[in-house]
């Protein structure tokens, strides 16, 4: 079962994804971080297949994260998710910055397992 | 479920890869040349010319063209020339995926005519404001978008009530801000009364019940809420071409006499009557 890290410093947003998780069968949570400091400590603690990152949190934000994450580790996919998303050049940049896809929030469950699925 | 731009539908939808988008931004990089590459292009300018306005436009808020019209390096006509050139020569993102061979042109107006459906809910509608509101458009589009926001994601039957200016804004049970930057300084508030802070929950957790739930979860859906809303006026924002830029939510505390509309700044209050006796408000506090 491939395994998935959480990061978004909204507790209901953490719920909300930690559900689709590990309600899937598919995948497995290992945890959630609240920013993107943490989020670097926990996929090297952690080992994640996948992490699910918001772009806009307090501290380090998910952009800088996934900079760090795409030089520190070549195997973890980063799926953004974020209210940001369809604003054309930040969507842009996480594609260039080495983001898999990018959730919009709202979302619903269907859409994101999706993602899940085809990374 | 958002306000999407064309290209982020189309990866979404799994319709082209990431691989395929990025090229075909990667095309209209090359391709779309911003105002001084082509005034530069057109023969109007030099690199020295560019260079001079870029330095001056360090210290005042001001487009580049309008500022090589104002220091009489182009003419008013030039100037017209110039962002007609960039508009008859601007390459979209379907065509460039059509270039880059993600999908055919008969592809791409169906996908096109998906995408149009799919971004229907958002479009704006006619919000009035007081006179005299800098950049209007803006704050009509972010009341509108606030509104089909409580419609799609809380579900929640309401009535727009009037748009006031106000000094003070009314407490209430919960209230969470965002500060937006950009274009325009702002801040954007939502507050409601306890029990639409339930309702906001129920909706956000997707639960039917959320009476267990502790105080500081039933205060982030109303942020997270403030959070998804303002995430998608920025995105409704740049597709108008305007700059809005979010930061991390908060909830804010004033005491019962109120919040203070801070000096210089115009505060809109757009009640959202949802009856029951229950209250909700969309605050906007404009930097003037």
């Amino acid at each position: 079962m491939k395994k998935v890290l959480v990061v978004d410093d909204s507790l209901s947003v953490a719920r909300q994804l930690e559900k689709i998780i590990s309600e899937s069968g598919e995948f497995t949570c290992v945890g959630h971080a609240k920013n993107g400091a943490e989020a670097i400590k926990m996929n090297h603690a952690e080992d994640p297949d996948i992490i699910c990152m918001d772009m806009n949190m307090p501290g380090m934000d998910g952009l800088t994260a996934l900079r760090s994450l795409s030089m520190l580790d070549k195997e973890v996919k980063v799926v953004m998710v974020t209210s940001l998303g369809g604003v054309g050049d930040k969507f842009t940049e996480a594609l260039k910055l080495g983001a898999k896809n990018v959730i919009s929030k709202p979302f619903e469950a269907d859409d994101v397992l999706k993602i899940l699925r085809d990374l | 479920m958002a306000v999407k731009f064309f290209g982020q539908f189309l990866v979404e939808k799994g319709i082209v890869s990431r691989e395929a988008l990025l090229r075909a931004i990667e095309l209209q990089e090359q391709k779309n040349l911003k105002f001084g590459e082509m005034a530069l292009a057109m023969g109007y300018v030099t690199p020295n010319d560019i260079e001079r306005a870029h330095h001056a436009q360090l210290s005042r808020d001001i487009k580049l063209g309008d500022l090589l019209v104002e220091i009489g390096i182009l003419t008013l006509t030039q100037l017209n020339e110039v962002i007609t050139r960039q508009k008859n020569n601007h390459l979209y993102i379907g065509e460039a995926l059509v270039l880059v061979g993600a999908f055919s042109n008969e592809q791409l107006q169906q996908h096109l005519n998906e995408f149009k459906a799919d971004q229907a809910p958002y479009i704006s509608e006619r919000v009035e404001l007081p006179a005299g509101i800098p950049n209007p458009e803006v704050w009509e589009m972010a009341a509108d978008l606030t509104y089909k926001m409580i419609t799609r994601i809380l579900g929640l039957p309401f009535r727009a009530g009037k748009c006031q200016a106000v000094t003070t804004v009314d407490t209430n049970f919960v209230m969470a801000a965002m500060d937006l930057s950009g274009d325009q300084d702002a801040r954007f508030i939502i507050s409601v009364s306890q029990g639409l802070q339930k309702s906001v929950a129920k909706a956000i957790l997707r639960e039917t019940s959320v009476d267990n739930e502790p105080q500081e979860v039933l205060e982030d859906t109303v942020m997270e809420f403030v959070n998804v809303v303002c995430g998608n006026i920025a995105a409704k924002a740049s597709q108008a071409g305007r700059i809005v830029n979010i930061n991390p939510p908060i909830t804010i505390r004033p005491d019962a006499g109120g919040l203070a509309v801070p000096a210089g700044h115009t505060g809109l209050c757009f009640p959202i009557l949802v009856g029951d006796g229950e209250t909700m408000q969309l605050v906007l506090l404009i930097k003037n």
